[in-house]
């Protein structure tokens, strides 16, 4: 037997095999760099006073308490907009109009919106909203972070529903039981875990978002939860702060990137679990 | 081993049928059936007998499981498909446009090839459809509920754990469910597609027995691809090849002198 070729063959394999596993190394060391220096600086300078105290003009202390409740606020509201419009076209697409034309061109719309840069979707709000209104306000910021949102459940959604077998259509069809009440006690029964997790992902997403909300929110030195009023969020702040030449500001910034990471670690974490007692029940 | 035995002896245990007895509780006339342009049936003209049990065998692509999904109009879920002809049931031509399709379903239910529990426990499982119709006080549901999964063989094996998950059911318990499921909402007509194709044979036998009683008070088709179980279980047996109805009479005819060459060729395993 000549084995050449094998060994020829063999070689390939251990080249293509070292070189994934180099070209992982390098993405994960990259990823390992960031984090640990982002809980380095972050921790240093965490304290209770982060969240206690407001934003503090250069020099004197202070912490994030209304940026964080900012963020909290206009992620809620962009959520609580965003996930009904966003199931409601995810059902129709998979439910009602599988097989419409409309469909398609709806998906393909979604498609492009779900890679829109956000830059682009606080201009649009900015357009539509804060120069209408006259001035940034908390609400222009919850309604751009949720054009953000509905793409991603309009996503997750359909493709959910998808994985319901047609059986469990028809066997609800079988006893007579009209579309509507199969969708609402079959379908999202079946896809729930799935749906939860693509809003988990949208809150994730949305909550390191900073070019959407310069252009409406913008920011605000004070605690604030007027909707009517600009309103501060977490990642803008960080991005004035990180940018200044203060070194407290900056510190406050690390603190603040560390409780956004931390809180999307956690958020994909718990969507992980979720999608993980699906795929096991 | 028992399997075979409990069950050939009840293909033994056919009473001869007086034809005086026969009464049609679906008429099918001229049927035809198209996926877009391809005609998937072609004239076929059966009657269903009440309180029988009719079976449609067949080699696969014969047109036998969609015969079975006009019957209950299952294809108007996708499009491109529609049936012509009659299907007379109760007076009324269910192919005809304008139906409701609900109230049609719930009166001729059907079980699935795979089971298909809902994703709800035991208890909701059948109470769901019960209360679909009938607004029913908490302790007539409940009995409704045990006398269905008394009816389906399943009650004794999960009285105690009414609240669990219905997808944890081992597969042939999965069956009886929907079977109860299906018998809850009190149909007339059950409709069975391949229901053991996806079973062990105890759980086969069980089924078998099962629908062996419920024909007492339904009528009852069942598709197979397994001609013993149709020899089995069915009074009346419609063979079908290539969309067509070739012949159709009581089982035991069907099987020991059937009159069609093709009808021959496929019970003795030369073709299918």
């Amino acid at each position: 037997m000549d084995t050449a070729i094998y060994k020829a063959r063999r070689r390939r394999n251990v080249a293509a095999a070292a070189a994934s596993y180099g070209a992982t190394g390098v993405g994960l060391a990259g990823l390992a760099l960031i984090l640990v220096e982002l809980f380095w600086q972050g921790f240093s300078g965490l304290s209770l006073a982060v969240f206690t105290q407001m934003t503090p003009p250069p020099g004197s202390a202070g912490g994030l308490l209304n940026a964080i409740v900012g963020s909290l606020i206009m992620t809620l509201i962009a959520i609580l907009i965003g996930t009904p419009i966003g199931m409601l076209a995810g059902t129709y697409m998979a439910e009602y109009g599988r097989h419409d034309k409309v469909t398609s061109v709806v998906r393909f719309i979604n498609d492009i919106l779900l890679s829109a840069p956000s830059i682009v979707v606080g201009l649009f709000i900015y357009e539509v909203m804060v120069v209408p209104m006259g001035h940034f306000s908390g609400i222009a910021g919850a309604v751009a972070l949720s054009v953000i949102v509905i793409p991603v459940v309009v996503r997750t959604t359909e493709d959910m529903l998808m994985l319901v077998p047609n059986t469990l259509r028809e066997a609800a069809a079988s006893i007579g039981l009209p579309r509507s009440l199969m969708i609402r006690h079959i379908a999202y029964r079946a896809a729930r875990s799935g749906i939860i997790t693509g809003v988990l992902l949208a809150v994730a997403r949305i909550s390191g978002e900073t070019a959407p909300l310069l252009f409406t929110a913008l920011n605000n030195q004070f605690y604030s939860h007027n909707l009517n009023a600009p309103m501060s969020s977490l990642p803008v702040v960080i991005f004035q702060f990180a940018l200044s030449p203060y070194e407290d500001w900056q510190k406050l910034a690390w603190s603040g990137a560390l409780i956004i990471t931390i809180s999307v670690l956690a958020l994909s974490i718990t969507a992980r679990a979720l999608a993980g007692t699906r795929k096991s029940s | 081993m028992t399997v075979a035995t409990s069950a050939s002896s009840a293909a033994v245990s056919h009473p001869p049928i007086d034809p005086a007895s026969l009464r049609d509780k679906v008429a099918i006339r001229n049927l035809e059936f198209y996926y877009g342009q391809s005609k998937a049936l072609k004239s076929i003209t059966l009657p269903l007998y009440e309180n029988k049990v009719t079976a449609f065998i067949g080699p696969s692509g014969c047109g036998k499981s969609t015969l079975l999904r006009v019957l209950n109009r299952m294809y108007d879920l996708y499009p491109n498909q529609h049936a012509e002809g009659q299907v007379q049931f109760d007076g009324i031509n269910i192919v005809e446009p304008g139906l409701d399709l609900n109230l049609l379903r719930a009166r001729i239910g059907m079980v699935f090839q795979k089971p298909t529990p809902f994703p709800m426990s035991i208890y909701e499982n059948i109470a769901f459809g019960i209360r679909l119709y009938e607004k029913l006080p908490k302790r007539e549901l409940d009995q409704r509920v045990e006398d269905a999964l008394r009816r389906a063989a399943l009650w004794d094996e999960v009285k105690d754990k009414l609240n669990a998950n219905g997808l944890s059911l081992s597969g042939g318990q999965q069956q009886r469910l929907c079977i109860a499921r299906t018998v809850a909402v009190r149909p007339e007509v059950i409709l069975f597609d391949e229901p053991c194709s996806a079973l062990d044979p105890i759980s086969t036998a069980k089924i078998e027995e099962l629908i062996h009683e419920l024909k007492m008070d339904y009528t009852i088709v069942i598709v197979t691809h397994n001609m013993q179980q149709a020899a089995r279980v069915s009074d009346f047996t419609a063979f079908m090849y290539l969309g067509e109805l070739i012949e159709f009479g009581p089982t035991d005819k069907i099987f020991t002198s059937p009159s069609d060459r093709r009808t021959q060729d496929y019970i003795t395993g030369r073709f299918g």
